[in-house]
């Protein structure tokens, strides 16, 4: 049986909650980081503040609560040095292009054209941070391909 | 035994006569939506037309390229798998657009980085009318294109700082 496509308040929540999980990521490569790597994360740290709460907008727009970040979250991996903190970067990245793909199933054009136009920020920071593309930003395959 | 009324009997001519039998009418017309995926094929034909020709003009361009190219070429793969060909039409195999490339290297890769760009553009505008599964497809296919653009926008950056 296939998947039911999201609703656009599932979608935008799913997005939103990918962007709270980046916010905090990112919270930690800082941490970590140093110089202009330091500097690279702080920008991506603010463009996702910024991507978190023209969600939280559009939710409360629809008559939603948008959903609150966690106090914490569980890193994929121990971050402990300044190649574990890009590896993260990466990571969170592609988590955030895929929530927003998930989006793009949606039937609404606006929201799906939106979701769709929503990856390619994301995919690009997750170039820089790797230094190399992907073929499906967002599919399940994307970070196993990395 | 049933007998044609004066009523039925010409209603039954009027439904038999207008159109002939199934069999002998052309094929379905091809729906919109295995027209725009037949469309997405092509496109990637094209672009990996051009890769293929820059790689042969530019040999030291290869290393930059070929990466970029794969993408195009599993893109197709993952495209042509969705296609289910509609009767009496083949999925296409061949480039349609078949453009003469720059004379400079730097030239060619703007050249792509243009190809590029104008294929996110196609990509996003098959997004509406394309199933929940499809429109996933050709969103992830104009990500992976974007970041093409800034791949070799980057590219077009350090070859014109080393000139």
């Amino acid at each position: 049986m296939k998947p039911a496509a999201p609703t656009a308040v599932s979608g935008l929540q799913g997005a939103l909650a990918a962007e709270h999980a980046a916010v905090y990521g990112y919270g930690i490569v800082g941490a970590v980081t140093t110089g202009s790597t330091e500097s690279l994360a702080r920008a991506d740290w603010l463009a996702h503040q910024e991507a978190r709460d023209t969600l939280e907008a559009m939710l409360v727009k629809l008559g939603a609560t948008p959903v609150a970040a966690s106090p914490a979250y569980q890193l994929p991996f121990p971050v402990t040095d300044e190649a574990s903190a890009v590896r993260l970067a990466a990571a969170l990245e592609d988590g955030v292009t895929q929530a927003y793909l998930a989006l793009v199933a949606v039937t609404d054009r606006t929201l799906r054209s939106f979701g769709a136009l929503s990856m390619q920020p994301p995919a690009n920071r997750a170039l820089a941070w790797r230094g190399s593309t992907v073929a499906f930003p967002g599919m399940p395959t994307a970070s196993a391909s990395a | 035994m049933l007998a044609a009324s004066p009523t039925t009997l010409p209603l039954f001519l009027a439904l038999t006569a207008c159109k002939g039998p199934a069999v002998l009418s052309g094929p379905p017309p091809v729906p919109a939506q295995t027209q725009t995926l037949l469309h997405a094929l092509t496109a990637e034909l094209n672009l990996i037309w051009i890769y293929n020709k820059t790689m042969a003009e530019y040999s030291g361009l290869r290393p930059a390229l070929a990466p970029l190219l794969a993408e195009h070429q599993a893109h197709l793969a993952r495209l042509r798998a969705r296609v289910i060909e509609p009767p009496g039409k083949q999925a296409p195999d061949t480039a349609t657009a078949r453009p003469a490339v720059d004379p400079t290297s730097a030239g060619a890769l703007s050249q792509l980085r243009d190809a590029e760009q104008a294929a996110v553009t196609a990509q996003l505008g098959r997004l509406a009318g394309a199933s929940p599964s499809l429109a996933q497809l050709y969103a992830s296919i104009a990500t992976s294109e974007a970041t093409h653009v800034t791949t070799l926008t980057s590219r077009i950056s350090q070859s014109g700082a080393r000139s």
